[in-house]
This record gives structure tokens, C-alpha cells and sequence, in this order.
């Protein structure tokens, strides 16, 4: 039962998530893709060390927003695919900037996450 | 369009969600490398590649290439294991698993857009 109630929660939450990146593409074209990527980066490990800390319960929540709502905001193939555009137009330098730029931002903002949420859910705990 | 993005991204994310719980238990054996994520990673920047060159209509495109693919890939995952890795002290692993995932997504989606323009 919980199982369904997790994967029930990943496909709403991922619909969101993937309409997010969209919307920011749409809007930004490759830029979205990288606001989309870095932000969830953050976001991802600040929900899962933050629920981690303060030992939440509902676990289709955290997994829906995580995996599911995050998961599908970020996206590993259009970074590539990103990159791969800019090589065929011939911007080799500007595809190096932007593939190594991006991996090294992307782990900056997960450990970003993981601070934030450490000091959030230490916090938290002080108050009660 | 909207509704293809977004059904896409629920398919996609649910697959990855399955692969990634079924990974975790069988394929990662005496390994702190996350399998199961490299795994949708290389795949998804291959099948990305060959959908790009195959010049879908735009509809099939939303739904497959951004819908489907970009929510089954994730970055945010395989960002969140670096960080664990590298705190956990894993230098071997995380040099591997970076070189696996950056480097081989690049070759893999280079070869799915040179298979696509074959056919």
C-alpha cells in the first residue's frame, strides 16, 4: 500500500516538476535549464537532509517532492543536449563554460543544500 | 504541449523511481557507486541524443524529449551523491562516478544523435 501511495506521489509531484522546467525553457531557453538544474540541486539536498534531521514521518511526501517534483525539474539529458547544441553551432568554448561550469555549480548547490538544511533542522530542534 | 511535458515527466519519473528502488538493492553490491542513477543518466542523454536527431514533430518532442526523458534523467540526484560521496570520504568512487556520468553522457549522447541522423 505504501508503495502505490509513493509512486502515486512521484507521478503528481513529477508532472509539476517537469511543467516547472518547461515553463522556465520556454521562457529562458537554455538558461532555464540551468536555473532549473542549480536550483534543484539546493533544493533536493536541502529536503532530504532536512527530513532526515527532523525525522518526518510521511515518507510519500518527501518522496513525491524529492524524486518526484525535483527529479523530474532537473535533468541530466537536456544539460547534455545543452552542451551538444552549443558544440554543433560552434561555440566550442562556450560549451566547455557551460559543461564544466555547470558540474561544478551543480555540486556547489547540493552541498549549499545540505548546509542550509543542517542549520535549518538544527535550529528547529533547538527551539523544540 | 503542456499536458504532453507534464504526463511525460510523471512517466519518466515514475520509471526512474522504480529503476533507482530496484537498483538499490541488486545492483549495488560491495559498491558505494550509485548504479542505478548512472544507469538512467547514460541511457536517458542516449535516447535524448537519438530523439533530437530524428527530427520529431514538436508535440512528440515535448512529450518524449523534454516530457519522458527530462523527468526519467535527473541531475539533482546524481549531485546529491557527489556531495555524499566526497563527505563519506569515497575519492576513488566519486572520481569514477564523475567521469562516468559527465564524460560518458557526453560520448553516449553523441553517439544516440549519430545513429539518429543515420536512420
Amino acid at each position: 500500500m505504501d508503495t502505490v501511495k509513493n509512486y502515486l506521489s512521484v507521478a503528481f509531484f513529477a508532472f509539476w516538476g517537469g511543467l516547472a522546467r518547461y515553463g522556465l525553457t520556454e521562457a529562458l531557453s537554455f538558461y532555464g535549464t540551468v536555473i532549473a538544474n542549480l536550483l534543484g540541486c539546493f533544493l533536493l539536498a536541502f529536503l532530504t537532509y532536512f527530513f532526515l534531521r527532523t525525522s518526518n514521518s510521511r515518507a510519500w511526501l518527501t518522496t513525491g517532492l524529492g524524486t518526484g517534483f525535483v527529479g523530474a525539474f532537473t535533468t541530466f539529458s537536456s544539460f547534455k543536449m545543452d552542451a551538444f547544441k552549443l558544440l554543433l553551432g560552434g561555440q566550442n568554448f562556450g560549451a566547455l563554460l557551460y559543461f564544466t561550469g555547470t558540474i561544478a555549480a551543480g555540486f556547489l548547490f547540493a552541498w549549499a543544500g545540505k548546509q542550509a538544511a543542517n542549520f535549518a533542522a538544527g535550529k528547529l530542534l533547538e527551539r523544540g | 504541449m503542456i499536458f504532453a511535458v507534464g504526463f511525460g515527466a510523471s512517466l519518466g519519473s515514475v520509471v526512474r523511481y522504480a529503476l533507482t528502488s530496484y537498483g538499490k538493492k541488486h545492483w549495488m553490491q560491495g559498491t558505494a557507486c550509485p548504479r542505478p542513477t548512472l544507469f538512467i543518466n547514460l541511457t536517458g542523454a542516449f535516447f535524448l541524443g537519438l530523439a533530437f536527431a530524428l527530427r520529431l514533430p514538436a508535440i512528440v518532442y515535448a512529450f518524449l524529449g523534454t516530457g519522458v526523458l527530462g523527468g526519467y534523467t535527473t541531475f539533482s540526484t546524481l549531485n546529491m551523491e557527489m556531495v555524499s560521496l566526497a563527505e563519506n570520504g569515497q575519492k576513488h568512487v566519486f572520481k569514477r562516478y564523475l567521469l562516468a556520468s559527465y564524460l560518458g553522457g557526453a560520448i553516449l549522447l553523441t553517439c544516440g544523435y549519430y545513429l539518429g541522423s543515420l536512420l
